[in-house]
């Protein structure tokens, strides 16, 4: 039975008026009032002040079809998470972005050419080597829709790892966002619930693709499916939007990781699947850093334009802008001298 | 001034009865809609329907010529009204008959004065916008998606059907932005003008020249939204240009169909006397001294929360200026029991049509004149005279670019007769752009 509130002791009352009193203090000095499970990603900078972006290369990422196995994921990212924390053991580097009794939602992208269920899949099983159990992870996207077209299986409940639209949460009202309008910039959305109500922690595990518009579709970009206008957002290769939506406050907050599924990227005709323009590149790209993140994915293409002889995004009128505007709002680092790019297996801008 | 009356028991007791009567009517729409009911999340493919105006591009990518955003789409991402999606090349509305909300209004709620007073209008609208106006009172439909909201499908006939079986003259397409379900709202209005019901859209007035002039040739009515008179206040409260808006009233005026227009005044941001004079002399140099102005009052909502309510008398200061600037019939809206909301003889003075709230008496209208008088009322008076519209006779000009063709048109309209299963658009002309 709860407790009556009437029934208070004195050592309770005490007890309650100095936390009160602590926090009013801690406000008045300046200091953040945000739970820990809220607090903003923990510096992945290296002791020289850049960013690091881990990106680890293997065959059997390049697997054609449904995507490497996911337990060959997990270990890759195992070996991904240690060289980007600088940690010995796996469960050591996971343990500094994630806690066993955190909620983490992992943000997917099935807009046309999806993430892999198996990378997402991977990143969930890596994380429960802190104790974090498979059933506190969500894997995620606007609609269930789109997730079943993506490949992914629904699950709301059980002992697995959790997966559903923002749509399955509609019966909260708004179709499953946020009752508040959240502001950020030149962009004002509902935010999904997934994130606001269902997490504590958020991975954002998003395809290395081209976009018409924007230049690439990134990790940044992704969160496009948390708010509940993303069309919107689209005017000036969606600049500077897509920087706000990510600094979005329940966003921002929850951020941990950012993973690329790099496996076979897209280098031209995105978001929509083409075939003709994905090659195995068979990698997944790690960091804490989501600017970095999207630079060297945006590189990596870049890279592989000028290898087959197309021109660079800004000559085709859809220069990569969000990543100067994720830098200038303090989301991470856009210069690409500025970041330690740690590459495992074949050299990342191999791009052949 | 002396505009708030007694009410008395009777009155009250009427109001009670009409409101009770206008709610049941409401619900019972649901008797006569044909598909099943679609909750946010699901995908209604019965809503799914051609669009009418756009162009192909390569990578199977459209541009949308519907309105001056001509948003450049690439396949499987959605315009920026989020109800146009691009499937594989082809350029969809999400929202045909895909109805989000349905009301029977007093016409004097959208606001028209000058058109069938005293009457109602079957209110419909869908989700989506091609704005974005930080001030928006209908965000919770405007601006969102299709699948986000909870909807009815309703099919154009039965649209038709439901307001003669209320004994609504008109259609109304309004709430959120009607243009983006522009398909659907031009089928609806095209069946309604067959069989004796009227159309009225209430627009922002972003809609191209060629869309706009095909439309009306099945419309009795529009209302438009000028939000402003500056470019900054379109390009930074609505995320949109006020040019496009002025060139839609200007044709408008051009095909000679019954247009009013509303001035939302925000504090601060549009109601200042210079810019309220300035819009006033435009609309006289452009649509002439009797088109209809409603200067309507502000309340903070969506992500326009840190102003106050527009003041009373800025409301009557601005009515002032746009009278002295040559309009006859300007009017004050949102607010309840305001002498600015009568119709008053542009010669003798006297009150033409009485309003309190949405009460109307009009009762000192005779066949379009003052009863004092004689003096003509400009406006749409009965039925007969707004079914008996037709667009003037100015050639429209041909789009800058051609829709689907005919053939490809009537073919995918097949398939989309087919999920109803009572179209046959075999019968009826192509759809096509009215074109020199």
């Amino acid at each position: 039975m709860a407790r009556c509130p009437g029934n208070l002791t004195r050592r309770t009352f005490l007890a309650r008026a100095a936390a009160t009193s602590a926090m009013v203090a801690g406000a008045a000095s300046g200091l953040p009032l945000t739970s820990c499970a809220e607090s903003p990603p923990p510096a992945s900078a290296t002791s020289s002040g850049r960013s690091r972006v881990v990106v680890i290369r293997h065959d059997a990422l390049a697997a054609a079809g449904r995507g490497p196995a996911p337990q060959r994921v997990r270990e890759l990212l195992d070996e991904a998470a240690r060289a980007l924390a600088g940690d010995a053991k796996p469960a050591d580097a996971w343990a500094r972005w994630f806690k066993p009794d955190d909620r983490l939602a992992v943000k997917v992208n099935c807009l046309g050419l999806p993430t892999k269920p198996a990378v997402s899949l991977g990143l969930a099983a890596a994380v429960g080597a802190i104790g974090l159990p498979p059933e506190r992870v969500t894997l995620w996207d606007r609609t269930n829709r789109e997730l079943q077209a993506a490949g992914y299986t629904l699950r709301g409940t059980g002992d697995a790892v959790r997966c559903f639209g923002t749509d399955a949460l509609k019966r909260r009202r708004n179709g499953g966002y946020s009752a508040d309008v959240y502001t950020s910039g030149a962009t004002g959305s509902l935010i999904s619930r997934i994130v606001t109500d269902e997490s504590t922690a958020l991975a954002s595990a998003a395809i290395l693709k081209d976009h018409n518009l924007a230049g690439i579709t990134g990790v940044m970009k992704n969160f496009f499916g948390a708010i509940h206008n993303p069309n919107k957002y689209h005017d000036n290769g969606c600049d500077p939007f897509i920087a706000d939506a990510c600094a979005q406050k329940p966003i921002r907050n929850r951020l941990r990781l950012a993973l690329f599924d790099a496996t076979w990227p897209q280098y031209q005709g995105g978001p929509a699947p083409r075939r003709q323009w994905q090659w195995p590149y068979g990698a997944l790209i790690l960091a804490t850093d989501p600017v970095a993140a999207d630079r060297v994915g945006c590189e990596i293409l870049e890279r592989k334009r000028a290898a087959v002889g197309m021109k660079p995004f800004e000559a085709e009128k859809r220069p990569v802008r969000h990543l100067a505007s994720g830098e200038a709002r303090g989301l991470g680092t856009a210069n690409l001298e500025r970041i330690e790019v740690v590459s495992i297996g074949r050299p990342w801008l191999d791009v052949g | 001034m002396n505009a708030k009356p007694s009410t008395t028991r009777r009155a009250f007791l009427r109001s009670v009865g009409a409101g009770a009567c206008t709610l049941c009517a409401a619900r019972a729409l649901g008797e006569d809609v044909a598909g099943p009911r679609v909750t946010g999340g699901a995908r209604p493919q019965a809503a799914v329907h051609d669009a009418m105006w756009f162009e192909r591009l390569p990578d199977k990518a459209v541009r949308c010529t519907l309105c001056p955003r001509e948003c450049v789409v690439a396949e499987v991402e959605r315009g920026y009204c989020g109800v146009r999606e691009n499937q594989g090349g082809d350029y969809k509305t999400l929202v045909y008959g895909n109805l989000c909300s349905t009301n029977i209004d007093p016409i004097e709620k959208k606001p028209l004065y000058h058109y069938l007073p005293t009457t109602t209008a079957l209110s419909v609208a869908t989700a989506g916008c091609n704005m974005e106006c930080k001030f928006c009172q209908n965000w919770r439909i405007s601006q969102y998606r299709p699948e986000q909201v909870d909807s009815l499908l309703i099919p154009p006939e039965n649209l038709v059907r439901i307001a003669r079986n209320r004994a609504s003259p008109t259609l109304a397409f309004t709430y959120s932005e009607p243009v983006v379900f522009y398909e659907y709202m031009h089928d609806a209005a095209a069946a309604g003008r067959k069989q004796g019901v009227g159309s009225v859209i209430i627009s922002n007035g972003y809609i191209r020249e060629p869309p706009l002039r095909e439309l009306c040739n099945h419309l009795t009515g529009v209302k438009v939204d000028l939000k402003a008179f500056t470019e900054k206040f379109y390009a930074q409260q609505c995320a949109a240009h006020l040019k496009p808006v002025l060139e839609t009233l200007e044709v408008l005026a051009d095909i000679g169909i019954h247009t009013e227009v509303v001035v939302l005044l925000i504090p601060t941001l549009n109601d200042s006397a210079a810019e309220t004079e300035k819009m006033a002399k435009w609309l006289v140099s452009h649509m002439g001294p009797d088109v209809p102005l409603h200067f309507s009052r502000f309340h903070p909502t969506y992500r326009m929360k840190n102003l106050p309510p527009t003041p009373v008398a800025t409301l009557d200061r601005a009515r002032k200026i746009a009278m002295d600037a040559g309009l006859r019939y300007v009017y004050v809206g949102n607010v309840a029991f305001h002498e600015g909301s009568n119709t008053y003889c542009p010669k003798c003075g006297k009150v033409v049509i009485k309003r309190v709230g949405y009460r109307t008496d009009a009762s000192q209208l005779r066949d379009g004149a003052c009863a004092s008088c004689g003096t003509k009322i400009p406006g749409v008076w009965t039925q007969e005279q707004a079914l008996a519209f037709k667009p003037n006779e100015k050639a429209s000009p041909k789009p800058a670019r051609a829709a689907v063709t005919p053939s490809e048109r009537s073919e995918s309209r097949g398939l989309a007769a087919g999920r109803f299963g009572q179209r046959d658009f075999s019968a009826r002309s192509p759809r096509r752009p009215r074109s020199k």
